[in-house]
């Protein structure tokens, strides 16, 4: 009877993954039930799943690679320095960053940097546009980008590296091991990206000085099936990276960020004929360090440590029927040399429904009820129904109250602090239309998104930084994923594209955050002929508002970047794989951060090995 | 099939080639043309420090007439000012304008605002410049992990070289010449100074140290005293202190008088017009006759009452306050003036974070 049903959510969430760009076109067809059924409005809204050929393509930090393929707008201090996203028109600390299903923001700042993320630890990356507090807890408003490590059973013994070089003496070496037999499965995998980053200013004769990088990302997962009804999983992560941060202009002190942080995950899978049960247990740390000075050992920091329980149970009534509940715990414990010694305690519980009521129309509730009541005790939801109204159209609507709660610098920070903060509320609502076609794939969502109480560090009367709950801010748009491939003989077109409207605006002001651009678009087209392969991704930002007052001699101009790309298989078995990138391809003189120049043309070659 | 595939081929060039011209930039951003006169003589510079670390620094100046010109450093020179532009110095027929983030002190000819030279080396946190003869004296704070290193520099303004450094206490703020002597307020940097340096210029080096109370900012001389506004350690600090104003005699440095502000009252500048001390504190402005010397009750305007968010900059030059809000700190701040009994003049906009007023020639 459980097959049944899954056979049929199957069914229905085959339309709503929406593959990103290059891939084979079987990949393309390839269908996920993403992670576990617990998860909140996987069939009610569009999610975009990434497979680990396309994230090999593109650059190792997690902010190159959405750039490109999505509709996420990022904000990067130059390049591989400070990063920030805005999903949806929202706040940088409104994307939730999940590593396989436990979220990972930073506890001081609320936020992740998106060039702290190396995506090559990760065979996966699925895309979820808006809010899902209900499932994913806070910070799920604008969006949740969530990184995982597949395991596949029986397939054996496998190597695989890759290493890139290019200009700026930047490399990177990632290799991964996999074994798997019928009953266990594990992976472990090595990164390490550096570069010296010292690209020149194009239309200048400056260079970028002190932006050098350099991380390192070990990653472990393995899986045991106990037995037919258990399966216990294990994944760890270690990330160690260090910046310095370039210089704004060229005779100012240099300064370092370094970052560690770890992960690790038991799950434990029961599934029985009617039951379904998930228990994970996690521990995260994450610590940075500040150095005002490179040439000086003194250091300011941030450290805080989480232990994360989730239990699911899915329990189905019948073969159409899912009832799934839950109970998360979180505890973190933080310090800093500039907040105070804090612990929190954090619980949730939550309960969600699905029916499918004919092969056509499928709906799902969820609740979330937080119990903290510093808080206010939130009680969050979800609710949506999808439905295929003939072969190629298929309507989801989804509504949900999301929230996040204010951060350890928030809230502890020495003498601002703010203790009696109350967490941002998000009311949202969104309508996805899917077109899919035989070669063409077409989503089309409009979204609205209220958001209460929005926390902002805003300077007093004495001209101090304190943090607040502000404004409200209004966000609605359009967005637009496309994925299109064709074969001719042995020519094979693959394409997708990304396209973004977004509105979002501060209520008082009526006046457009800053930025956040109203256009975003993206587009990359592979082709593919035998053993040939050549891939062109193109990137244009509209231009962005940098002062709350909208000057124009503020205004950040639009840009446009593309990178080109070949690659050729060789060997026997086509296991290995040789390619060549040129990055900035029209070398475009552009910012993403005011004054924060990127680099012109420059290139790149990879190698890739399966052994 | 083969058509196909050339019909598909060149639709994909077309639109790539499409697709790399289509960002714009060629807004029209407002242009900034000479003054009348040609020059920057006779008007008022109003430095904009920018967003720190965003390398938006600037200069406006408002000329006689009542028209206001922005960025004239980048239009004149055709480059950025740099990040954080902290204050700004006249001797001769140079500007020096001092570039806290950028570590430089940037030399202009004052009235074209030609660049002539940048100051770079031996400055990483300087902030402000005096003069005396052919030497500039910057004060500077260092390496903000170190307490110890802090110093004022010594320019030679022939070789725009910095030729030593003289060592002083933790966070040397504001620099004022009289008689030969240098006083430096300790605003303390990263920390809280509580003093005041006395360099001896023939000697360049710190004569005395004079314990004033906590965050000694804003000082001006008059008619033999000294005067020095204290803002105190504000709450925020954790181990918030009084407020004071000190009056200390210049000829015998142990001869002085001190007014005590309420606690919770932190006050900001200090300037000073026909033997009235003005100060602020929250937003408004206060005045304190040299006579009585006595904290008055109420104060005599209050600017906040026109919508001045942060009052960023406070000067009083031929009876007029000049007053700049910084706003929200990320858009365009005002630069308001005042007669000496609180009534608005006049109002414009400036740049990102006006701090200061400087009044060339008037």
């Amino acid at each position: 009877m459980k097959y049944v049903l899954c056979t049929i959510l199957f069914c229905i969430g085959f339309c709503s993954m929406l593959h990103s760009q290059t891939d084979s076109i079987t990949a393309l067809r390839e269908v996920y039930l993403v992670a576990y059924q617990l998860k909140d409005s996987t069939y009610t809204r569009n999610v975009t799943v990434v497979k680990d050929s396309v994230l090999k393509q593109n650059q190792a930090s997690l902010t190159n690679f959405l750039n490109f393929n999505s509709t996420v707008y990022f904000k990067e201090n130059g390049l591989g320095m400070v990063s920030s996203p805005s999903f949806r028109g929202t706040t940088a600390s409104q994307t939730a960053v999940l590593w396989n299903g436990i979220n990972i923001n930073s506890q001081t700042t609320g936020q992740t940097d998106f060039n702290t993320i190396n995506t090559r630890g990760y065979n996966k990356i699925e895309i979820k546009p808006g809010g899902s507090s209900v499932a994913d807890g806070s910070g799920a408003i604008g969006g949740a980008i969530n990184l995982v490590n597949e395991l596949g059973f029986n397939k054996g013994f496998h190597n695989e590296l890759f290493a890139n070089y290019g200009e700026f003496n930047t490399y990177g070496i990632d290799y991964q091991t996999n074994y798997s037999s019928k009953k266990f499965s594990m992976l472990l995998g090595m990164a390490r990206n550096a570069s010296d980053n010292d690209y020149s200013y194009p239309e200048t004769d400056r260079i970028n000085i002190n932006g050098q990088y350099h991380n390192t990302n070990i990653s472990f997962a393995a899986a045991s099936k106990l037995n037919t009804n258990n399966t216990l999983k294990l994944f760890a992560n270690v990330y160690d990276g260090r910046r310095n941060f370039s210089v704004p202009t060229p005779n100012a002190l240099k300064t370092k960020y370094t970052d560690f942080n770890t992960r690790s995950l038991i799950e434990w899978q029961s599934d029985f004929r009617r039951f379904k049960s998930n228990l994970k247990v996690a521990t995260t740390t994450e610590e940075y360090r500040y150095f005002a000075n490179v040439n000086n050992d003194y250091y300011t920091y941030g450290k805080v440590t989480s232990f994360i329980a989730k239990y699911g149970l899915d329990f189905a009534l019948s073969n159409k029927m899912l009832l799934t509940t839950g109970v998360n715990y979180t505890h973190n414990d933080g310090r800093g040399s500039d907040i105070a010694a804090e612990t929190r305690n954090l619980s949730a519980a939550l309960v969600s429904f699905k029916h499918v009521l004919s092969e056509r129309f499928l709906y799902e509730l969820g609740l979330r009820q937080e119990t903290n009541e510093e808080y206010g005790n939130p009680l969050l939801y979800s609710a949506g129904f999808s439905t295929k109204l003939n072969d190629f159209y298929q309507l989801k609507v989804n509504t949900s109250k999301n929230f996040r709660i204010p951060t350890y610098n928030d809230l502890y920070w020495q003498g601002v602090g703010n203790e009696d903060l109350r967490p941002e509320e998000s009311y949202q609502g969104e309508v996805s239309n899917n077109f899919n076609f035989k070669n063409l794939n077409i989503a089309v969502t409009g979204y609205y998104n209220y958001v209460e109480n929005l926390l902002r560090w805003v300077p007093d009367s004495a001209g101090i930084f304190r943090p607040e709950n502000t404004n409200k801010v209004e966000i609605y748009g359009l967005e637009s994923v496309v994925t299109f491939q064709k074969s001719f003989g042995n020519h094979q077109f693959t394409g997708s594209g990304t396209f973004a409207y977004t509105v979002s605006q501060n209520k008082e002001t009526g006046k457009q955050l800053i930025y956040v651009p109203y256009y975003k678009f993206t587009f990359s087209v592979g082709y593919n002929y035998k053993r040939l392969s050549a891939y062109y991704q193109y990137l244009n930002n509209d231009e962005v508002f940098t002062t709350t007052d909208h000057a124009t001699e503020h205004i950040l101009d639009s840009y446009m970047v593309a990178n080109l790309g070949a690659e050729y298989t060789l060997g026997k078995n086509r296991n290995y794989k040789i390619g060549a990138q040129a990055l900035n391809f029209w070398n475009e003189s552009y910012e993403s951060v005011l004054k924060r120049p990127m680099p012109g043309r420059n290139f790149n070659l990879y190698l890739h090995l399966k052994f | 099939m083969k058509r196909n595939f050339y019909k598909l081929t060149s639709l994909f060039v077309l639109s790539l080639l499409i697709m790399t011209s289509c960002t714009s930039d060629d807004r029209d951003d407002p242009t900034t043309e000479l003054p009348l006169t040609g020059d920057y003589t006779d008007g008022i510079f109003i430095l904009n420090e920018g967003g720190f670390g965003y390398s938006n620094a600037s200069v406006s100046f408002l000329d006689q007439t009542g028209e206001v010109y922005n960025s004239i450093y980048t239009n004149v020179n055709a480059m950025g000012l740099g990040d954080t532009a902290q204050s700004m110095g006249f001797n001769g027929e140079n500007a020096y304008v001092v570039v806290n983030n950028s570590a430089t002190v940037e030399v202009v000819n004052r009235y074209t605002f030609e660049y002539i030279a940048t100051v770079s080396d031996l400055l990483i946190n300087p902030r402000y410049i005096e003069f005396s003869g052919n030497k500039g004296y910057i004060t500077d704070w260092g390496d903000p992990n170190d307490v110890n290193d802090d110093y004022v520099a010594v320019l030679n303004l022939d070789t725009n070289l910095v030729e030593t450094k003289i060592p002083v206490a933790e966070g040397p703020e504001k620099i004022l010449l009289n008689n030969g002597k240098l006083y430096v307020t300790h605003k303390g940097g990263y920390g809280y100074g509580n003093t005041i340096s006395v360099i001896d210029i023939a000697s360049q080096s710190v004569q005395s140290s004079i314990p004033v109370a906590d965050v000694p900012d804003d000082m001006v001389i008059y008619n033999g005293s000294l005067y020095v506004i204290c803002s105190g350690k504000a709450s925020w600090t954790g181990e918030e202190t009084l407020a004071k104003l000190f009056k200390i005699n210049l000829s015998n440095t142990n001869e002085i008088t001190t007014l005590d502000f309420s606690s919770g009252q932190h006050p900001r500048f200090l300037d000073l017009a026909n033997e009235n001390l003005y100060y602020t504190l929250d937003n408004d402005v206060y005045t304190i006759s040299i006579a009585d010397f006595q904290l008055p009750q109420d104060s005599t305007f209050s600017p906040s009452a026109d919508g001045v968010a942060i009052l960023y900059a406070f000067e009083i030059y031929e009876n007029t306050i000049y007053i700049a809000d910084a706003k929200d700190y990320v858009s365009n701040g005002d630069a308001l003036l005042y007669s000496l009994n609180g009534d608005l003049q006049n109002q414009f906009s400036v740049q990102i974070i006006p701090n200061a007023f400087y009044f060339n020639n008037l």
